[in-house]
């Protein structure tokens, strides 16, 4: 598989970024409405590829990604992070694999700040606040200088094409520019990881089309892609180099598509 | 300017006006000291007993030369001066033992 | 630029945005919690400085005032006890006091009317207090009429008015001679209102009390601490308008958390599911919910203390003059001396900031602590 050489790519070769290892998780246990959502999954997930998990809703797709996304903790299993550039822990060497499952939540949030960007099915922005402040917001905790954030937001919202919106609020822009300051908001704290939740769900063939261009994009630079889909447009798109196919919580198809 | 910096502007500057109004307050303490020796001259000279707060009746002008009973002074309908019956209770001595 | 104090001012930034989403809400919150830290603190720094003011002035009152009393009431004390109660040893002076009051019914005021030799008054003149020649409109020279113990108008000139300095005093005082006194009322000779006894040792004032009301049994002692306590429990919280005011100020902030402490509503929950989702810790969250609260607060109590402080001091507490005033006709006008007590003051800033802070705070823990998938899901 041909890998991009623009942007920022780490140097290695192609090497799995993310292990999962029989990881399950169950909601509600012990009660009478228990109810696993995800069942023994290992899966690996390789560096600076497009990987999309497809399936119908309640396959256990959003769950997984959230296990991955580091915002909740799996029933059982155990999930590895190979260090994701110099930010996402200190101390660490590039190299070295990580276990998230047992990290304390404040180093948890950190690798969720650092190495991962979000994008929700239903984009989740905070009503109310301008679009800038939304796309900031995720870079507030970490204490980094304003003046650098606001510009790298600035820049953000320019390269999607709604600077105009800046200092709009977010309730009144359309669908396909909320999702685009959705993606933007996910790549303030410059994550590794993109990883986004049915994003075609609410919007038409044109948009969903320029979604998949700033998906190329993104490889083009090197990121790692993670979607859950069951929009065709998405997984049997060129630019997808993995489907995983999820049904009841658990994997029945695991292949490098193409 | 950002938000933040405006509240903490007007914090910090509310802060220090409270600081230095209670700052200020010994000198102008000091400065009164005139005016509150002429008032301490006029109630020594006059033999004077109550502050001229009340002036609506005897016992609330005089409240502490005022008869044992507060109430029912004047006359027994003459019920206790409101407001400043409200504000001005009966002193604590009067339930001590002489 | 230190991290965690950018982290701060980030987290206030968004705090503050976050309040500004309802702003007529939270600005009139602000200014009713203003009004109530503004109500409080004005009668505070009120009742202190007048109290302090009191006890300084009055520390000059007479060591003991002696009465007299026929049949439960107060009646003119004979002159001939005034020999008896100088014997006694200790006493360094007895001098008797002629005092009463005066009704004008032409403005419907009372006045006091002090006796007094020592004050150079030409005879048939008054030395009036500013409040009286505020309410009579009277100058220097002028005349002023009085109605008699028959019903016959008197004249008396306005021979000096006292400073307005002294309104806190003497504001209804009308000083005129024992002659004139005697002459206006009709008073017997032979008796005084009351005396003012001076001892040498003001330890030994009980003593000589119990003394004096041995000898006379009809007289009533009142000593000078006696005088002085009086003045301690004006404006008692624990009575009348007082305890009318401090109810609703604690009924109002009770409201205010009470909004708050019932938990968030579902907007809220979610939100924080996202902000947790977005990266945002346990703890940034509640500095948040945090700062939501003190901002607020602490606007509330800086702005309500400050301008209190000028209401009381630079404004002779105007707003208060009407409930002060009642029914009198006459009211002193008086500037009282800046006095603040800084217990009191550190009370209300507990009272008002901590209380409207926590129930900020913990409604919150839960939500805030909770696996940020768990809270976008609901």
């Amino acid at each position: 598989m041909e890998s991009g050489d623009g942007g920022t790519r780490c140097r290695h070769e192609v090497v799995s970024v993310i292990r999962l290892l029989h990881v399950t998780k169950s909601f509600n246990t012990g009660k009478s409405n228990q109810f696993t959502a995800v069942q023994d999954v290992s899966l690996e997930i390789e560096s600076g590829r497009v990987t999309v998990l497809k399936g119908p809703s309640g396959s256990g797709k959003t769950t997984l990604l959230t296990l991955i996304g580091c915002m909740a903790r799996p029933t059982s299993g155990r999930i590895m992070l190979r260090a994701i550039g110099s930010s996402a822990l200190p101390g660490m060497e590039e190299a070295d694999e990580v276990e998230i499952t047992s990290l304390p939540e404040r180093f948890l949030t950190g690798i969720r700040r650092t190495a991962f960007g979000f994008i929700f099915q239903h984009f989740n922005l905070v009503r109310g606040i301008t679009v800038l402040e939304n796309v900031m917001l995720p870079a507030y905790p970490t204490g980094e200088g304003r003046g650098a954030v606001h510009g790298r937001a600035l820049k953000l919202l320019e390269i999607f094409n709604i600077s105009r919106h800046a200092h709009s609020r977010v309730d009144l822009l359309s669908g396909g520019e909320i999702q685009r300051v959705a993606i933007a908001r996910a790549l303030i704290n410059n994550p590794s990881v993109i990883i986004a939740d049915e994003p075609t769900a609410h919007l038409d063939t044109k948009l969903s089309g320029e979604f998949m261009e700033i998906i190329g994009n993104f490889k083009a630079e090197g990121k790692t892609i993670l979607i859950a889909s069951h929009d065709p447009l998405v997984h049997d798109s060129a630019l997808v180099d993995m489907v995983v196919e999820m049904r009841d919580g658990r994997i029945i198809q695991d292949g490098s598509g193409r | 300017m950002r938000k933040s910096t405006v509240f903490f502007s007007f914090i910090i500057l509310c802060g220090l006006l409270l600081f230095v109004i209670l700052y200020r307050i010994p000198v102008s303490q000091k400065k009164s000291e005139a005016m509150i020796a002429s008032n301490a001259k006029i109630v020594r000279e006059l033999k004077l007993t109550d502050l001229s707060l009340f002036t609506e009746a005897r016992y609330t002008r005089h409240p502490s030369m005022a008869d044992l009973h507060s109430a029912f002074q004047d006359h027994p309908l003459a019920l206790d001066h409101f407001p400043s019956g409200s504000l001005v209770t009966p002193p604590h001595f009067y339930n001590e033992a002489p | 630029m230190n991290s965690s104090f950018e982290r701060h001012r980030n987290i206030v930034d968004f705090a503050l945005s976050s309040l500004l989403r309802r702003k007529a809400k939270n600005l009139s919150l602000l200014a009713v919690y203003t009004l109530i830290v503004f109500v409080i603190a004005s009668i505070i720094f009120f009742i202190h400085a007048l109290k302090r003011e009191a006890m300084l002035v009055l520390q000059n009152a007479p060591d003991m005032v002696v009465q007299r009393l026929a049949a439960g009431r107060n009646d003119p004390i004979p002159l001939g006890y005034q020999e008896k109660i100088a014997a006694i040893r200790g006493v360094s002076g007895v001098e008797p006091r002629l005092w009463g009051y005066y009704f004008d019914a032409a403005v419907g005021a009372n006045y006091t009317l002090m006796a007094s030799d020592k004050q150079q008054l030409e005879p048939e003149s008054v030395i009036i207090g500013s409040g009286v020649a505020r309410t009579r409109r009277l100058a220097e020279g002028d005349m002023m009429a009085f109605r008699a113990y028959n019903g016959e108008p008197t004249l008396f000139q306005v021979q000096s008015i006292l400073p307005y300095a002294s309104e806190l005093v003497a504001a209804d005082l009308i000083i005129l001679s024992n002659r004139d006194f005697h002459a206006l009322f009709n008073f017997p000779k032979g008796v005084a209102t009351d005396f003012a006894v001076s001892v040498r040792n003001p330890r030994e004032l009980t003593t000589i009390a119990a003394k004096i009301v041995r000898q006379f049994p009809d007289t009533r002692p009142i000593l000078k601490r006696e005088i002085l306590r009086t003045y301690d429990s004006i404006f008692d919280w624990r009575g009348g308008m007082m305890i009318v005011v401090v109810a609703m100020a604690v009924l109002s902030f009770i409201i205010f958390a009470w909004d708050k402490a019932t938990g968030l509503s579902a907007e809220e929950r979610k939100e924080i599911g996202t902000l947790k989702s977005i990266g945002w810790e346990t703890t940034d969250v509640l500095f948040l919910k945090f700062w939501e609260g003190s901002a607020i607060s602490l606007s509330a109590f800086l702005c309500g203390v400050i301008l209190a402080y000028c209401h009381v001091f630079f404004f002779s507490a105007s707003l208060f003059e009407h409930a002060l005033k009642g029914w009198a006709v006459l009211y002193p006008q008086f500037k009282l001396t800046p006095a603040v007590d800084p217990y009191q003051l550190a009370v209300l800033f507990f009272l008002t900031v901590i209380p409207y802070t926590v129930t900020t705070i913990v409604p919150s823990w839960r939500a805030a602590t909770v696996e940020p998938d768990a809270a976008m899901r609901s």
